[in-house]
This record gives structure tokens, sequence and C-alpha cells, in this order.
């Protein structure tokens, strides 16, 4: 598929260096739109929207401030975050910037670990965009329906 | 049929390339917008070639606005009024403009772009800031993830800043990072030492200016960098200067508290450095020599998840616990002043106590990280 030049701006961000180390595509050779399809069709067959996880995940985020880098123990769940100096653009192009936050949640019964950033859950709210395969911060949307119940 | 379809594909391509051809040829003699001059704060003006960013020109000639995009439009860092010389508001620019700044003539000056001659205003601080070319003295691990890095300048030979201001590193390209980034790190040196500047970096993840200092960067390497910048310094007072910081805000403080054993102070000073283990730690001892060679500093540690093998017997608990326990014991607070580098998540958690037990919003001063 032929893209515009403000997508081939945008393609650009999304690869290493530019906005990240790693970029947000990893080792994913399909382009952006092809990747949030998909996510979306996965989710929407799970009768979940982007915006049920990115709340879910908000909410962590959340409680993590709350523990100013210590972990906080939710229950089911403890969650840490990480606040680095510095903010990051969107590699949508958007005239807006985001904390430098990570967070870490532990799901205690499963005991699995994911990472994310602020940064994630603004591209799955506003883009439905969950990162691409093997880059640092992809969320997999069954996992995360199936980990968060979001 | 195939002739047909060959025909149409070959004029859609011609046409296409005649287009093509047009648009490179537009560019070349129409966006050519030759010298324009720039004159600032009525005072000082230079002349460049048209077509550059205002941002990038006044780059050009050595004067530098704080920037955290690189140009992207997207922090509103460099505002500035741009009185004659150019277009309306751009669609870009909107969102980051309240009306009282458009009202002003402020303007993002790396979109707006410089095809006439333009009359603009800046801070007069501003032209204090300079790009130093510099060497890695030394590089010393203080924490698993905090750097410290000492660069020493090369050109200019020497540097003047104010305790607790920051400078904007230069990474350069590494193992597949192909473009340098700027990022913001405070002065960690004392201002009288002029002829170098310490930063504490900490390891961002994926970040990559940060990345490049902690793998990359070596001993005996130049690098540039831009200062000084920032608001954040010391309001000479006679109040107590209560001050709280965690990880690489650790920085501003180590200035700022020399200059005052320097200046052999007597102001009450307490300072509450939080962390969450005692591998998280670091510049204690450094922190007790200060304490010796200042009348009235107190420093106070505290971790909020210390380790059963820490053997930690001072202050535990978020950052905010010995805080609020210290402003408790104390009244007259309205006189103190208040100094916070952190985390905004910290930042905003240490305002609201602090104001809770009365010390006043315009007398509490900080660097969030964000």
């Amino acid at each position: 598929m032929k893209k515009t030049p403000q997508e081939n701006i945008i393609h650009k961000n999304f690869l290493p260096g530019v906005i990240t180390k790693e970029g947000f595509l990893g080792d994913d050779p399909r382009h952006v739109h092809e990747i949030v399809n998909e996510d979306t069709r996965i989710l929407a067959r799970l009768n979940r929207t982007p915006e049920q996880v990115a709340d879910r995940l908000q909410f962590f985020i959340e409680q993590g401030k709350k523990g100013l880098e210590t972990k906080v123990d939710l229950g089911d769940y403890t969650v840490q975050i990480i606040w680095s100096r510095g903010l990051l653009p969107c590699p949508f192009e958007e005239p807006r910037l985001h904390h430098k936050i990570t967070c870490t949640v532990e799901v205690k019964d499963l005991n699995r670990t994911f990472k994310y950033s602020q940064l994630s859950v603004h591209m799955i709210r506003e883009h439905g965009f969950f990162g691409g395969r093997g880059s640092p911060f992809r969320l997999n949307p069954t996992e995360m329906v199936e980990l968060l119940g979001a | 049929m195939i002739f047909k379809i060959l025909i149409t594909t070959a004029a859609m391509a011609g046409i296409s390339g005649v287009l093509a051809l047009l648009l490179v040829l537009a560019e070349r003699f129409f966006a050519n917008y030759g010298e324009c001059k720039i004159t600032i704060n009525d005072e000082e003006e230079f002349t460049i070639e048209g077509g550059s960013s205002l941002l990038s020109s006044l780059n050009s000639q050595k004067i530098f606005l704080p920037s955290a995009c690189g140009g992207r439009g997207t922090c509103a860092y460099c505002k500035c009024k741009v009185h004659e010389g150019v277009g309306p508001i751009l669609p870009t620019e909107e969102p980051l403009l309240t009306e009282e700044e458009m009202a002003e003539n402020v303007r993002l000056s790396c979109q707006v772009k410089v095809k006439q001659d333009m009359r603009i205003e800046i801070p007069e601080e501003l032209f204090n800031i300079k790009e130093f070319e510099s060497e890695v003295d030394k590089i010393t691990d203080l924490t698993y993830d905090i750097k410290l890095v000492r660069l020493k300048l090369t050109e200019p030979k020497e540097i003047s800043f104010k305790p607790g201001q920051y400078a904007q590193l230069n990474s350069k390209p590494y193992n597949g990072v192909k473009e340098s980034v700027s990022r913001a790190y405070s002065i960690a040196s004392p201002h009288f030492e002029k002829d170098h500047i310490d930063l504490m970096v900490r390891l961002v993840p994926e970040g990559i200016c940060t990345t490049w200092v902690h793998d990359y960067l070596q001993e005996g390497e130049k690098v540039k960098f831009v200062a000084p910048m920032g608001d954040f310094y010391i309001r000479e007072d006679e109040g107590e200067m209560i001050m709280v910081a965690g990880g690489s805000g650790m920085a501003p403080f180590v200035s700022i508290l020399e200059d005052m054993a320097r200046k052999k102070s007597k102001r009450k000073m307490t300072y509450f450095f939080g962390a969450v283990t005692k591998k998280d730690l670091f510049y204690v001892e450094e922190m007790r020599s200060l304490e010796e060679r200042i009348e009235n500093f107190t420093f106070v540690p505290a971790l909020s998840g210390p380790e059963p093998d820490d053997d930690w017997d001072g202050e535990t608990g978020l950052i905010t616990v010995p805080l609020e326990k210290y402003l408790k014991s104390h009244d007259d607070l309205e006189k103190s002043q208040g100094y916070l580098c952190g985390s905004p998540g910290m930042i905003d958690a240490c305002i609201k106590i602090m104001k809770n037990y009365g010390m006043k919003s315009d007398r509490i001063f900080y660097d969030p990280f964000g």
C-alpha cells in the first residue's frame, strides 16, 4: 500500500533511535496500520475495546505513582513505576508530550510480570496501537484481557 | 487492451514526473527567501539565509532557546515573541499557545519559518546560554543505574551558572541510533569550579541519551552541551531551606550546598533524600562532609523499602513521611522556603504536605523531571 508523505514521517517515528532506543515496531514487518487493525480485531472478538485496556493500565500507573518508585501491593497485583526525567512525543505526531513513566505490574497468582510506559497507554487509547511484535513495550491484547480482566 | 493499459500507465507516469519536476523547480525558485535580517529585542541583529525555522536560525547564531523535543513542535519550550515578519499562527502552534500568548505575539520558534526580515523578543537571560565543547574527564558509578559524568570544558574554557541550573547534553549516534538527541541534566558541580561540570545521569528504560551515556560514552571522548538553563536556583532569604529530592534529583543540591558551604552560610537547611533500598542511596559521605562544613545543615536520607540485609537504622517510609514528621514539629514555617527536585509525583506529594503545614506556595521552588 502506498503511503502519504505524512504517513512516511509517522512511520519514521516508529523506528529505533528516533523517539526511543529500540523504537516501537520490534521485528514486526507489518505496517503500523496493519498492526492496529489486527489487534483491534482481536480485542473485538474478546468483546473489549482499546479504551477499556487503556483504562485498566492507567489505573495501575495511578496506583504506582503513590509508591514514589516503591512497589505498591494491590492484593492480586503489585505495581511499581519508575518516573524518569524528560518527556516523550507520540510517534503519531500530536502536539502533546508524555511523561517518561515505566510501569511494572506483577500478577501474583500467575507469577507473571509485564511492563509498559505511559506512552503505551496513550497509544493504545488514542490509536489502538499495542506495539509491534518484539518491541520492548509490546502488550499482547489477548494476554492483557487475560491478565488484567480489562 | 494491453496496449491501452500500457499507454495509460506511461501517460500517468509522465504527468507525475512533470508535476514532480515542477515542484522541485518551484521549491528552488519560489521558496528562495534570500537573506533575512532578524532583530532581537530592538538591540541586536544578524542576517541569515531564509528558509529555516526561527529556532535553528537562532542556533546558527549561537543563541539557544530551550527545546526538549528537537523542534517537533510538541514541547512548547522554545516560545518567543515575534512582533514583525511572520504569518498567522499555524495549526501546529495553536494547541500550545494560550489566548494571552497569542495576543502578545508569542510563537513557537521551531514552527515559524524565517521568510523575511523579523523583529523578535527573547528574555535577556537566554543570551547567557552557550554551546560548550568538552571532553569526558571521568565517569563514575554512583549506583547501579546512576553515573556521575565529569565534562572538562575545552571551548569556551569556563562556564558561569547559578547553582541549581541545568545543561542540555547532546548525544552522538551509536549502534542503530542514527541521530543525535539533546537531553537536560542538572549540574552537580559547584559554580566556582568553572573549568568543568558534573552531571548525574540515571539510566532511563529505552532512553536514547542515557543508554549512550551508560553503555557507549568513554572517558576522553569529546561531547557538546548547551548551558546554563532553568530557573531552579536559591532565592536569597533568611528563612529555613527545606530541600527534598530523590534519585538523580540529588544533582542540583550538591551544587547548591557546595555554594552554601563556600559562603559559610548560617541559614538553617534540612535536606530530605528518598531512595528505595540502600543500593539506591548515594553521596551519603559527601552529605555528611557538608554537614560538618555548613553550620546549620542536616541531611536526612530515608529508605522506602529497605532490604533486610541493608541493616538500616535511619528514617524509613516514603520521603513524605520524614518530611511530614519534621514539618509537624516546627512552627513559623511561613518564613521557610521549599526546594524540590525529582519526579512530578514526588514533587506534588511534597508540595501538598508543605502547604498543609503553612508553607507558602510562592516560597516553594521545584525542578520537576517532566
